[in-house]
């Protein structure tokens, strides 16, 4: 573990749930990590995995999509489509080396602040101990150069 | 095999069925073929068949969408005529498939013939066209499955495979090859020539590199029918089939389903079912 | 007398370079030949044939940083890349190096492409001649050979003591100063046959091809997959974009190609070559009619053979060249 690294999060979270259950977290005064960075979607399911990928390239150090409960979903069945790209997309990212710890599906529901808050805890710790990304040692050692 | 071909071309030209007929041609090097496309009856001698057909013409058909057409099909381009007509993007009473039972066919490149079959042959699941019209070649029978090559590469260590794939892409020189000679990439915009917001871009690093790649894999899973030109193709030997195929392998075992088998089909994607429970999730 | 480094003295030699210079030479990557820079000579390769891409990504590089632009402070600045070292490019092939040649053409006329010019002038070109041709190569139909030393600063030739050497620039011969040349009476090895393609009169024929039904037959195979542009020593089509990366703005010029769809897309959607013909024809009007035209006869064509060897379709440039002919030669 690296000392002092602070992993940074992304996170997808559906506007009428999940994002109201971090709301609601908020508004309680309850605290977790701040490395979560929130981005607010209509619906899990317009998650993209373009955005997932996008997010890695950028440098995120994990990736939090958080839905409504299955059967909840305000438009019905998004969080149905988004549960099996999860399911399909996290292995896939693994495979290249993205591990599956860094990548979270949590179903989180509007009343849910603490479990909002137990999620982000558990993931930040979670991608502490993981420690930082290793593509920059992992690209010298094998010669591969960033565009000039 | 060949003279089959041809009597069929000509007697579907003489008769009027369709207007083009595209098959293969022998190439300037004498020895490989390449697509032809032939529109009477004259250019008839001109097909081939051999080992060295090795080409997937089923995405010609999208540019001849609503005129009518015969293609020389083997196994893996017949599942792309399925996959085509499934998503709306062929009629199929518009295309005469000439179907080729397929042995298996050795590496292929300018002026060089393989002695070996390629590595997808020696595991293709269907040794007979899944939809023809007409057939040449006697059925043989269907290899066994495997995903041995995938499992290969799952059960390395994550850092290996990292540092392996960030090798890969980083050769990458974005020239999109595999998405021009692959059937099931036929979007109006790709993902990677939007502008607002800007996705990926052209800049060729292996960052941005490994974003196309990957997300091409992911839009074609549970589409792609793996007949390998994306990998044929590329000029700097990327090994896309270990990710097409990674995809394949996980749709299979979670949703049973392989793409192209059937033309009238729910694709995984855009279907669920409310109580399945999916590994990795919850 | 002629001059000759010995096989062992060559590692040697371009070591010794690597003090000041960037040296780039041909590296063996599974069965492919890319040219790139290396920390020492005896990772290079030295095999028959020109490389799967040629040398021409160290002087237009793939993707390229055309300058940076940071702000502190509401203070902007704009800091324009340069290349911080000299560079020697060791291995190329005539064909490669009359490639930069035409290059030259379009670039170094002014106004100059500033990224390009400083690259090239600090550039030095050592060559390989070939001792065979590839199937697919006819330099010698295109205004060059296979021992066509004009393009190179230095140039080397296999020979059974090691390689003749050949100062052809006063900047070869700067860079051969503490090379470990041997006097030898060595005899200059005789350039192979390589097979000739009709180019006579190419130009001509063209122009008269320009409104033919075979550009649209041809592209019936075409499937716009750029590797043609990508492996030519002669294409320069790019464009360029803005990328926001840790805070700054990088304005990155990267390789494109005429050949994919929406190439010349512009805005409010027309698109002047939205059909597979008129591109066709735009890659083999632009080498062998726009750019002579243009540039006093120098056809834009080298003869190196890529994208015969890679075109996924066979769509072959001096098939092409036979036919022209026979549909618009005189």
């Amino acid at each position: 573990m690296a000392v002092g690294f602070e992993p940074r999060v992304v996170g997808f979270l559906c506007n009428w749930c999940s994002y109201a259950g971090a709301d609601m977290a908020g508004t309680s005064r309850m605290s977790y990590p701040p490395n979560i960075r929130i981005i607010r979607v209509p619906c899990s399911g317009r998650v993209d995995p373009l955005f997932v990928v996008k997010a890695f390239q950028m440098g995120a150090d994990g990736v939090l999509i958080a839905g409504c409960h299955p059967g909840d979903c305000h438009y019905t069945e998004g969080n149905y489509h988004m549960r099996r790209r999860f399911a399909l997309l996290q292995p896939f990212l693994d495979y290249v080396g993205i591990e599956k710890e860094r990548f979270r599906l949590e179903w989180v529901s509007a009343s849910e602040g603490k479990r909002f808050t137990q999620v982000v805890t558990s993931f930040t710790e979670q991608l502490r101990q993981l420690g930082p990304r290793k593509d920059r040692e992992l690209m010298a050692a094998k010669g591969v150069q960033r565009a000039v | 095999m060949q003279d089959k071909i041809r009597a069929k071309a000509r007697e579907l030209l003489e008769t009027g069925t369709v207007d083009c007929v595209i098959g293969y041609e022998r190439a300037t090097d004498g020895l490989t073929a390449r697509p032809v496309f032939i529109y009477g009856t004259a250019g008839v001698d001109r097909l081939v068949f051999d080992q060295t057909c090795v080409h997937n013409l089923s995405k010609f058909l999208l540019d001849r969408r609503d005129k009518r057409t015969a293609i020389v099909a083997k196994p893996c381009d017949s599942r792309a005529i399925n996959l085509l007509i499934n998503e709306g993007q062929l009629a199929r009473d518009k295309v005469y498939i000439i179907g080729v039972v397929c042995q298996g066919m050795p590496e292929v490149s300018w002026n060089r013939v393989s002695k070996e079959p390629q590595e997808r042959c020696q595991r293709c699941p269907q040794r007979v066209p899944v939809v023809y019209d007409y057939l040449v070649g006697e059925p043989v029978e269907a290899l066994p499955v495997t995903f041995s090559d995938v499992e290969q590469m799952e059960n390395a260590g994550p850092a290996e495979r990292r540092g392996f794939w960030l090798e890969q892409f980083g050769r990458c020189i974005r020239c999109h090859a595999c998405r021009q000679a692959c059937p099931g990439c036929y979007c109006s915009e790709c993902f990677v020539d939007q502008l607002d917001p800007t996705w990926v871009g052209i800049r060729k690093d292996v960052t941005d590199n490994e974003m196309w790649n990957t997300i091409r894999a992911f839009h074609l899973a549970g589409r792609c029918i793996s007949c390998n030109e994306c990998e044929r193709v590329c000029p700097v030997s990327i090994p896309l089939s270990l990710l097409n195929r990674k995809l394949e392998k996980d749709v299979g075992e979670f949703f049973d389903f392989q793409a192209g088998i059937k033309a009238e089909t729910v694709p995984p994607f855009a279907t669920f079912k409310k109580d399945e429970h999916l590994k990795g999730v919850e | 007398m002629s001059q000759v480094i010995a096989r062992e003295d060559l590692s040697r030699w371009l070591n010794s370079l690597m003090e000041e210079r960037t040296v780039v030479v041909p590296v063996v990557v599974g069965d492919m030949v890319f040219f790139r820079p290396v920390a020492k000579a005896e990772d290079m390769t030295i095999s028959r044939g020109n490389a799967t891409l040629g040398p021409k990504g160290c002087l237009f590089p793939l993707s390229h940083t055309m300058f940076t632009v940071e702000q502190e402070d509401g203070d902007v600045r704009v800091i324009p890349s340069s290349l911080e070292r000299e560079m020697v490019v060791f291995g190329l092939r005539p064909c490669d190096a009359q490639g930069l040649a035409v290059f030259d053409l379009p670039m170094l006329a002014e106004p100059a492409d500033q990224y390009y010019r400083e690259r090239r002038e600090k550039t030095a070109l050592v060559g390989l001649a070939c001792a065979e041709a590839c199937a697919e190569c006819f330099c010698t139909s295109t205004g060059g050979g296979p021992h066509d030393a004009r393009y190179m600063d230095v140039m080397l030739s296999e020979v059974p003591q090691g390689y003749l050497v050949q100062a052809v620039t006063e900047k070869g011969k700067k860079l051969l100063a503490k090379a470990p040349l041997k006097d030898m009476a060595v005899q200059a090895p005789t350039p192979p046959d390589v097979p000739r393609v009709p180019t006579d009169g190419i130009v001509a024929a063209m122009r008269r091809t320009f409104a033919d039904k075979y550009w649209s037959r041809l592209a019936d195979r075409c499937i716009h997959c750029n590797i043609c542009s990508y492996v030519c020593p002669t294409c320069y089509c790019f464009d360029i974009r803005d990328y926001q990366q840790d805070g700054k703005t990088h304005r990155v010029r990267s390789w494109e190609s005429c050949q994919a769809p929406g190439f010349t897309k512009i805005a409010g959607g027309h698109d002047p070559r939205a059909d597979k013909g008129s591109r066709m024809r735009q890659r083999f009007a632009h080498k062998l009619l726009y750019f002579p035209e243009e540039f006093n006869n120098v056809l834009g064509c080298t003869g190196c053979g890529r994208c015969v060897r890679y075109c996924p379709v066979n769509i072959d440039i001096r098939e092409i060249i036979s036919d022209v002919q026979k549909i618009g030669g005189g």
